[in-house]
């Protein structure tokens, strides 16, 4: 497990981190991630070689405290892939969501499969956790990678953590 | 990741503290196998040995029949994550667990973890996907594992550091 790049939110906040010219060489992508958004709480937004259109789905587990459930969006809904859970201002201070976002074989030519596992704390009954399984509907290697809130809604704000890391097989 | 430090249990007490922790990565991972050398427990931990309401956390659970949510406490003086099998459970059977911990040396963040855990009984068995804030900015330097009752020998706990790159202009 190998570093590729670290992005750290600045003072004056973010919208979207972009990690561009992946190496083509490991194996499998983790993408771990510490942020907090100066809006509502909510799930990141990722596109893959800035592709935005109907190309994403999305499946998932999550529990918020008070009940668990499982649902999932298909492509029509979807211009982005969805995944992992972001605090807001509707969580306690200086909480910053905890997410891991793992993308193997991202060099193949089937579609890509993203699974990944996420919290969301919060001191008052409605903690999240989350579990996704993500689909981007291409066969293409993936280079780039873009991740935002869900839709846009909010901005990173400073002090939150992506750091994309590289897995190799043998 | 790099191996930084590990503990087996003792057979007569219910904690395990792994201290000193080196500040010179950027996050930790733990990962470790528990069993109770008596009943069946519940297994927590503490950072900084800091004992006061300062944590929150909350599940999702399985158990093979269902599946339900939680608080496990807003506040409360642990960090939550399960229950482990007791002495009179199926011979040799340990829970397993890992414990992602972001940003630990970030004096601008709450510490919060991720937490899965599980095992199975070959009758019975149960699933842990947990989280858990500890609201106190101060950089971890040591975490202590907690049970209500005595650690097997056999228990074991070890932590890993993860490094990250330097921001680049990705």
């Amino acid at each position: 497990m190998q570093p590729i790049y670290t992005q750290t939110v600045g003072s004056g906040g973010a919208a979207s981190i972009t990690f561009n010219s992946i190496p083509q060489d490991f194996t499998d992508l983790q993408l771990v991630a510490s942020s907090r958004i100066g809006s509502a709480s909510g799930n990141y937004g990722v596109r893959f070689n800035a592709d935005a259109t109907n190309s994403y789905s999305w499946t998932y587990i999550t529990a918020n405290g008070a009940g668990a459930s499982s649902g999932r969006l298909g492509s029509a809904s979807l211009t982005e892939l969805v995944v992992g859970q972001i605090n807001g201002t509707d969580t306690t201070a200086n909480t910053f969501s905890s997410s891991n976002i793992y993308i193997p074989n991202y060099t193949g030519s089937n579609y890509k499969q993203v699974i990944s596992d996420a919290v969301r704390e919060n001191n008052a009954t409605a903690g999240v956790q989350i579990m996704d399984a993500s689909l981007w509907l291409k066969t293409t290697a993936i280079s780039s990678l873009t991740i935002r809130p869900y839709a846009g809604n909010g901005t990173f704000v400073q002090h939150s953590t992506f750091t994309l890391y590289g897995i190799t097989k043998g | 990741m790099v191996w930084i430090a590990g503990a087996n249990g003792t057979g007569s007490s219910a904690s395990i503290t792994l201290s000193s922790i080196p500040q010179t990565f950027t996050h930790l991972q733990l990962r470790g196998i528990v069993r109770s050398a008596g009943v069946s427990s519940q297994i927590y931990t503490r950072l900084n040995n800091d004992g006061a309401s300062n944590y929150a956390t909350h599940y999702m659970y399985g158990d093979g029949t269902g599946v339900s949510a939680g608080v496990g406490g807003a506040p409360t003086t642990v960090n939550f994550f399960g229950s482990m099998p007791a002495s009179t459970d199926t011979a040799n059977a340990y829970g397993s667990f890992i414990i992602d911990l972001l940003d630990y040396t970030n004096v601008n963040k709450y510490k919060t973890t991720r937490n899965t855990y599980g095992f199975d009984l070959n009758g019975s068995g149960q699933v842990w996907f947990s989280s858990s804030v500890w609201m106190n900015t101060a950089a971890v330097t040591s975490m202590t594992f907690l049970a209500n009752t005595s650690f097997t020998t056999a228990t074991r706990v070890d932590l890993y550091g993860i490094t990250s790159s330097q921001v680049t202009g990705a």
